[in-house]
């Protein structure tokens, strides 16, 4: 049974939002599939009490934590290791470490945090190494983005050797992206095809806000601008058949296809923005003016165009044609 | 010694697809002509069948360049393959449509027809004397007996090297082992990879492709490209160097960045 635990709320310490935020942030993470959520305790002191529904984990810095703050699902900590729900963390920076762990075999759960390298190195004999070295134990990946490989790291752990792995929301705290994993085992294995992945518009902007970052226009998943097409080969393809060009529908995460006109666009694109834009579709030859106004004014501007920005160029076009 | 893997650069090609970039004739020399001095195997320069000044931006870019090869991106089809040759690339890349999606519900054609025409557009290119590179679109949700079949026929028609794209980036290190281990069991053809980054994987599969036998990378400048875009040219660099010999090193590379910030930041 796959477990994902996302450690988001590990991470804005020094930040805090509102309790309220903090029960929707938790919230909005179950409910695209992540099986528990870490806090950190200055997290969860914001957070007063934790919410009816879920499982929370804490994160602990001394075994007499555990007594201050009862009542979580496990706890997390670097320094204690063979205790009832705990999961002990380690740090393993080099695929070289892995034996280490045959000095922890007697933990029921542990965390290996690291492993950046892995993926230049021979990645699924080492995988399977930390399983043998490791039999009894309960263990959890959390690879760290070093080398921009920690979600296929999270994600092959899943599919060939684990079942339970650390990420965090857009790859906080230099993790796998929590949203890549679940898109990736959605599509992979199907791996809990019914939840709701349509508020990731809404988890985001709460992230940003509590964090204070904007996410990158072309992130994975949660990107603004990952469903906008422009070229005439792929505006065409999407047009027919949306599958052809797309992973998975943009509804699913919601957002949605936007075609953007600009100086790869094709005569078909333009007739569809006239289209969608509500106005009349011209003569083969106006269209071709205007496409040729596109390409230059686009490449004069080094930049797409926006719709009303295409509106202007169209209406002037047809215009001059029809004088 | 490390064994060496050669980058095919497509920020002029794949990377400006991206909205909200266009770049003019100056900008695409500009960047090629970096991209030519520290070492980039090829450079994908670009779509002659888009326009007339994109073909004389090609051209330029030919004219200005001295190491690379200059390759030009066209669709599987005769006429655009008469038109992309007259820029005389030094390679022509034709895609070409393997999975059943692109094949049947795109194209509404079949196996035989993809079979029958990417060796005409072949044929054409080489008896002009242009190298032929062709791009397996869509591979990674592809019949795989098909794409050993269309290798084999590839091969015999004198192509050395094909391109698996991973079009709609969906990927994962496992299946891209798989797919290019098959390849390369059944047939001595070279192996590009071109991976987008929808799940965020686009470095990690480009390096589990180049482990499995792909010699040729396909990067761009800041990841740059449809959707999420492709493989990040620095990252590949800086997630593989401790395996393989690059013919540049990574601060020759965030030079480039710095240097081409201003032309490219609309796509990022």
């Amino acid at each position: 049974m796959i477990r994902i635990i996302d450690n988001t709320l590990t991470g804005f310490d020094g930040n805090l939002p509102s309790k309220e935020e903090l029960q929707r942030f938790c919230k909005l993470l179950f409910t695209i599939g992540v099986d528990a959520v870490e806090l950190s305790m200055a997290a969860y002191e914001k957070l007063e009490k934790l919410p009816e529904e879920g499982n929370y984990i804490l994160q602990i810095d001394y075994v007499d934590d555990m007594r201050k703050y009862p009542g979580f699902y496990r706890y997390t900590c670097r320094f204690e290791q063979n205790m009832e729900h705990m999961i002990h963390e380690v740090q393993i920076n080099d695929a070289r470490e892995i034996v280490r762990l045959r000095a922890l075999q007697h933990c029921k759960e542990i965390r290996i945090i690291g492993l950046d390298d892995l993926m230049s190195g021979t990645y699924e004999k080492s995988m399977h190494e930390i399983k043998k070295l490791l039999p009894n134990s309960r263990i959890n990946l959390c690879p760290e983005n070093t080398f921009h490989c920690a979600s296929a790291l999270a994600v092959q752990w899943l599919l060939q050797c684990g079942s339970d792995v650390t990420t965090s929301f857009a790859g906080l705290k230099n993790n796998a992206a929590t949203e890549e994993i679940i898109m990736a085992l959605r599509l992979a294995v199907r791996h809990k095809p019914n939840r709701d992945l349509t508020i990731f518009p809404d988890l985001t902007r709460l992230f940003e806000a509590i964090s204070g970052s904007r996410i990158s226009n072309k992130k994975p998943v949660i990107g603004r601008d990952i469903f906008k097409v422009e070229a005439g080969i792929h505006a065409d393809g999407i047009l027919k058949n949306p599958a052809t060009y797309e992973a998975y529908a943009p509804s699913c995460v919601g957002g949605r296809s936007e075609l953007v006109i600009g100086k790869h666009s094709g005569t078909k694109a333009i007739k569809l923005k006239l289209g969608e834009l509500q106005l009349n579709i011209p003569t083969e030859e106006t269209v071709m003016k205007l496409l040729e106004a596109v390409k230059d004014i686009c490449t004069e501007y080094r930049s797409s165009l926006k719709d009303d920005e295409f509106a202007r160029l169209a209406a002037e076009v047809i215009a001059h044609e029809r004088n | 010694m490390k064994e060496t893997k050669y980058i095919v650069d497509t920020t002029l090609r794949d990377g400006e697809q991206s909205p909200g970039i266009a770049l003019r004739m100056e900008d695409k020399v500009k960047i090629a002509k970096m991209l030519d001095e520290i070492g980039v195997y090829e450079i994908e320069a670009g779509v002659p069948c888009v326009s007339q000044k994109e073909s004389d931006s090609i051209q330029e870019i030919i004219n200005n360049t001295k190491k690379s090869k200059i390759s030009v991106w066209s669709r599987m089809n005769t006429a655009d393959v008469k038109q992309s040759i007259l820029c005389k690339p030094h390679i022509l890349h034709i895609g070409t449509p393997v999975s059943y999606i692109q094949i049947y519900s795109k194209l509404k054609k079949n196996k035989a027809w993809v079979q029958k025409n990417v060796l005409d557009c072949v044929e054409i290119a080489k008896n002009n004397g242009i190298d032929v590179t062709v791009g397996l679109e869509d591979a990674s949700r592809s019949d795989i007996g098909f794409i050993l079949s269309l290798i084999k026929d590839l091969k015999k028609a004198g192509v050395d090297i094909i391109r698996i794209a991973d079009t709609v980036g969906i990927l994962t290190p496992s299946r891209t082992k798989e797919i290019i281990e098959t390849i390369k069991a059944y047939s001595d053809i070279e192996i590009e990879m071109h991976i987008h980054n929808d799940l965020g994987m686009a470095v990690a599969n480009s390096l589990v492709g180049a482990k499995a036998g792909a010699s040729y990378i396909d990067c761009t400048l800041f990841g740059i490209g449809e959707r999420t875009g492709n493989c990040n040219f620095y990252d590949f660099v800086h997630a593989s160097e401790s395996i393989y010999q690059f013919a540049m090193n990574k601060k020759q590379i965030r030079r480039i960045e710095d240097e081409c910030y201003p032309l490219l930041k609309g796509a990022l």
